[in-house]
């Protein structure tokens, strides 16, 4: 018989029945505690958000009129096939999947390049990095307004282009701008947010290994790149994960600048599920998209795990 | 910490330190700056009459960022127009007690996940993965109902309630959880610790910066929060700051001056908290002497 | 048209009456009978009512204040819930099934969906005989399939403001105060764009961009519908050549700079009220910032197309009653207190009252916004056109992905996507999202 957790116990060793009673706690330890610690928090999590989310998939799978009071009627997966084969739907569902393409690795680059600055010894640090910081504190809607004026046709982001002698851009008016406007809203609101991660993760990072490299006379690039970078996989992992959640659910700076316009180039998954859901009264078709999208971020999240994997027994 | 730096540019002399220090300060400035300008165009707003802030939009001058007359009057009248006072208070309230309950909460659970070895141990980190992906607005509606039920509406508790279990927190506390090397565990175990006196003892106070972040997680979760409060409560004694905000805009009235004022409130409190507690980053293991 | 739709409307009112003096006779369809009544007695109760109306900012609370004193056995928990939200909140607590909230505030275009999602109760039989203490235009929009399903509250209306100085400067004669006589929108159009010209930030402004509610007079002016057709209006109709043409002059004023893009409808008044608007087209909620303001402001009835009628946009809020409600009787005494009794309850009570939809506007117009010149003025065009040119939005139950749907497709026009192309793809996606309600 082996042990299969380390059991350090000197009294383990002695032999017979109080040996194998003893084990049998050891052997089970972690997982009492484990239970007891876990207790609260996976019970509050499973009433206030597995239960409820298990009852919205079940609830996709039925069809009624709008509003909630007309009963229900089962319909398999008859939502999904109507979502899936409208056009407007799939055209959504591409563009939303492009949009967290190129907007993760840009705020999580700018992130980690901002945090890098300011892991540096300069002066007040801890002002310029609150500074960056503020935007995801300010409520959305004062945001959402600020930009708005910011970037409209007469404002002075238009102005100091004209100052340039650049033409005025349409930006949010335009089918073509105004989604890389909201990935400029959106990145603004959160590299601040993911880079107060990031700084704990750099802050992390033991002296030895720059010593080292410096003694290997590594330039700062190939230090950033062979160093600090793998060193900074679990913190990146989670800084990944949990922007590409937030930008998967984002929908309020779409909501109050374009309502998915001009000529639906906004209009993203999580905006069309919200409309779906609390604009038209359809939660049974809501629902429906929200599964869909969580399946998409499930499959991508599962790929960065697999990405920023720990290599076993490396340290 | 500065070791890091002066390592990884490859040992400056003291005059090549400071000018260096100074440039990345006037870096550092730029880039605080361009950040922060959208906020202070708002706090600028929020000391101005609401005419005013759209007509200085354009043509573009200093009287973008400098206003002609400054007024209090917003702020006066979002506290005694729009009861802003006690919905502020309120939220200080829920947000200090999902913070507290919930930061204990996380940690225990992330320990568990991250230090503890148990059958199942994947599946329940893969149930916190996936509970906070599932958008708050899908599951609020059903939610509310159940809480409303439960007698929950129109409660601190039921305003609580929802923000202790937070997945990402537990998560970004696994994570650093796993960087802090087992020896010491072991170390503590074979001295007859108890798990929960390793995690007070070793893993915590080495934890300063996660701990602050998961802190802010959960506290900005909640300071924001506006769907579940607009479901749950429906008394204007229990409304939370960012309802009362709402109320600054009607049916036909917008006072942009006043919601400015409230914005720059509500930003303020987190703004503060993570300027202070930023003292708590610069502990880490490095400083530990451990090899 | 204006006159169809009108005269629809007292066709249906009428209707209404007869059937409710019938009283419950076998010819009278199965609108449902109700199992309550107007009691002779207070009944001592506690009802929840839940609305938009401020209660400290907008006074709800005297109005509260004052229903509980004439009917003090019954106490009305008022719970506020922001504009934005309301139809959330009805749609967590309504289906809940347990009375909950006993009246709230309804907007009139959504009462046939409300109607058909079963929020609403029945209200012909016991007000039936009411009618005639409102204007026709709010009666209609809370009428739906013969039967009335809320009380109407509050109406509105729509004025063309401008600045005085601004049309001097650019030597334009003020718009015609005659309601016989009124300005076209093709010369607003040019008078805005010469105004541009001679130095005013902006041109002219509508107080609602891009809404259906703002510009659903611009097609009909032109003789076109109010964007439906067919059996009970589920049949888009918003790419007849009316259409076409009133949408092609919208998206024109913009493209041609009389009008500014970019600019959301919530930032319209400040910017009038700042002097940086030649005109704008709004409601008589602007009228006391206005006074205030200190710009020197003038006001004229709302325009025509050229040759086309004179059609204004209305409608407000109205309330009604929760079909699971435990509390008619008393819910029931609220809603005639507020909607009918002595002048309407809420506009008589009400600080600052709006534009009511009672036939009795003394209250309204007692205001002191009214009281000056051009308050005498507009007091003047609001009385003609709530009761001549007001049109109500489109009765059907889709309204609301219709409005959403158009909002979208008039957004695009403003910015540049040519009229025909935007309302075609409207339509197509409004056939879409009716389907389910055929």
């Amino acid at each position: 018989m082996t042990l299969v957790a380390p059991s350090p116990d000197p009294e383990v060793r002695r032999s017979g029945r109080a040996a194998q009673r003893r084990s049998w706690r050891d052997r089970h330890h972690d997982a009492l505690w484990a239970a007891l610690l876990l207790l609260p928090t996976v019970v509050a999590i499973a009433a206030t958000r597995i239960l409820p989310a298990l009852e919205a998939v079940r609830s996709s799978l039925f069809h009624s009129l709008p509003g909630g009071l007309r009963p229900a009627e089962f319909v398999g997966l008859d939502n999904y096939v109507t979502l899936l084969s409208t056009e407007a739907f799939r055209d959504t569902l591409v563009r939303t999947v492009v949009f967290n393409l190129v907007i993760n690795p840009l705020q999580i680059g700018i992130a980690l390049l901002v945090a890098v600055l300011f892991v540096q010894r300069l002066h007040l640090r801890g002002l310029w990095r609150t500074l960056v910081f503020v935007p995801c504190t300010i409520p959305i809607v004062g945001s959402s307004i600020a930009w708005g004026a910011a970037l409209g046709p007469d404002g002075p982001v238009n102005a100091l282009l004209a100052a340039v002698g650049l033409a005025p851009q349409p930006f949010l008016t335009s089918a073509d701008q105004a989604l890389a406007c909201i990935i400029l809203i959106a990145s603004w609101i959160g590299i601040g947010y993911w880079m107060m991660f990031l700084i704990a993760g750099l802050q992390e990072i033991p002296a030895e290994y720059y010593e080292a490299a410096k003694l290997d006379r590594a330039g700062p690039i190939r230090t950033f790149f062979s160093i600090t970078l793998p060193l900074l996989r679990r913190p990146l992992l989670f800084v990944l994960v949990a922007d590409t959640v937030a930008n998967f659910v984002l929908f309020v700076p779409v909501q109050m600048l374009t309502g998915g316009g001009p000529e639906s180039s906004t209009s993203l998954l999580m905006f069309d599920a919200y409309r779906t859901t609390f604009g038209y009264g359809s939660r049974n078709l809501g629902a429906a998209e929200v599964v869909i999208l969580t399946v998409i971020m499930l499959v991508i999240v599962a790929l960065q795990f697999r990405l920023l994997r720990e290599d076993k027994g490396a340290r | 910490m500065s070791t890091v730096v002066d390592a990884a540019v490859g040992g400056a002399t003291r005059s090549r330190g400071r000018g260096r220090r100074l440039a990345l300060t006037v870096v550092a400035a730029a880039v605080g700056l361009a950040f922060i300008l959208p906020a202070v165009w708002i706090l600028v707003g929020s000391l101005r009459p609401t005419e005013d802030i759209f007509a200085s939009l354009s043509p573009l001058s200093w009287s973008l960022f400098v206003p002609e007359q400054i007024t209090f009057a917003n702020y006066v009248n979002l506290f005694t127009g729009a009861g802003f006072g006690r919905a502020l208070l309120n939220s200080v309230v829920v947000c200090v007690s999902t913070v507290v309950f919930g930061v204990v909460m996380c940690a225990l659970a992330a320990y568990a996940l991250s230090v503890l070895r148990f059958r199942g141990r994947g599946i329940v980190f893969v149930v916190v993965v996936v509970s906070f992906m599932v958008p708050f607005e899908t599951i609020a509606i059903p939610l509310a109902g159940l809480f409303t039920d439960w007698q929950l509406d129109n409660t601190f508790l039921g305003l609580v309630l929802p923000g202790l279990g937070n997945g990402l927190a537990i998560f970004n506390l696994r994570q650093h959880f796993l960087g802090i090397p087992p020896s010491l565990r072991e170390a503590a175990v074979v001295d007859g610790a108890s798990e929960f006196r390793i995690l007070t003892q070793i893993y915590l106070p080495l934890s300063g910066s996660a701990l602050v972040n998961s802190a802010l997680l959960i506290f900005l979760g909640q300071w924001t929060a506006y769907l579940w409060p607009l479901l749950i409560t429906t008394d204007l004694d229990m409304f939370v700051a960012p309802i009362s905000l709402a109320r600054t805009f009607s049916e036909h009235a917008f006072d942009f001056g006043q919601n400015f004022a409230g914005a720059v409130l509500l930003s303020l409190v987190p703004a503060i908290l993570m300027f202070v507690l930023q003292r708590f980053f610069t502990r880490s293991i490095a400083e530990t002497g451990s090899k | 048209m204006a006159l169809r739709t009108r005269t629809a409307g007292a066709a249906v009112a009428a209707t209404v009456l007869t059937l409710a003096t019938a009283c419950g006779g076998s010819d009278a369809p199965a609108a449902g009978s109700s199992d309550w009544s107007l009691p002779a007695q207070d009944p001592t109760a506690t009802i929840t009512v839940v609305g938009i109306v401020d209660p400290v900012e907008e006074g709800m609370n005297d109005v509260i204040a004052a229903f509980e004193q004439e009917h003090p056995t019954i106490t009305v928990d008022y719970q506020f819930v922001p504009f934005d939200d309301l139809n959330t909140v009805l749609d967590s607590r309504i289906p809940n099934k347990n009375g909950d909230p006993d009246v709230f505030w309804a907007d009139m275009p959504r009462i046939p969906a409300t109607a058909e999602r079963g929020y609403a109760e029945d209200l012909t039989d016991v007000f039936g005989e009411f009618t005639d203490s409102f204007d026709p235009a709010p009666v209609e929009a809370v009428t739906w399939e013969d039967s009335i399903w809320a009380l109407p509250i509050a109406n509105s209306s729509q004025l063309l403001y401008y600045n005085a100085d601004l049309l001097a400067q650019a030597g334009i004669a003020p718009p015609p105060a005659d309601t016989a006589n009124r300005i076209t929108w093709e010369q607003l159009g040019e008078d805005a764009k010469a105004a541009v010209d001679a130095g005013a930030q902006y041109g002219m402004l509508f107080g609602q961009f891009d809404r259906y509610y703002q510009l659903q007079p611009l097609p009909m002016s032109l003789g076109g519908s109010a964007g439906a057709t067919g059996e009970r209006n589920l049949t888009p109709d918003i790419t007849s050549p009316e259409w076409i043409r009133a949408f092609d002059w919208y998206g024109s004023i913009f493209a041609g700079g009389a009008s500014p893009r970019g600019v959301p409808p919530e930032q319209t008044d400040p910017l009038f009220l700042s002097g940086a608007a030649a005109y704008t087209v709004q409601g008589p909620w602007l009228l006391p910032s206005l006074v205030d303001s200190g710009i020197n402001w003038g006001v004229a009835p709302h325009p025509v197309f050229a040759g086309g009628e004179a059609v204004t946009p209305t409608g407000s809020w109205s309330l009604a009653m929760n079909p699971f409600s435990d509390a008619k009787e008393a819910a029931a005494i609220f809603m005639k207190w507020m909607a009918i009794d002595g002048g309407s309850g809420y506009t008589t009570h009400a600080p600052e009252p709006e534009l009511p939809a009672h036939v009795d506007k003394e209250a309204y117009f007692a205001r002191e916004v009214f009281q000056t010149p051009q308050g005498q003025q507009a007091a003047q065009i609001l009385a003609y056109e709530t009761a001549n040119t007001a049109v109500n939005r489109v009765e059907t139950v889709g309204y609301i992905e219709f409005e959403e749907i158009l909002g979208r497709a008039f957004a695009d026009i403003r910015n540049g996507t040519p009229a025909e192309e935007a309302l075609r793809t409207a339509a197509t996606e409004l056939e879409t999202a009716w389907a389910q309600y055929r």
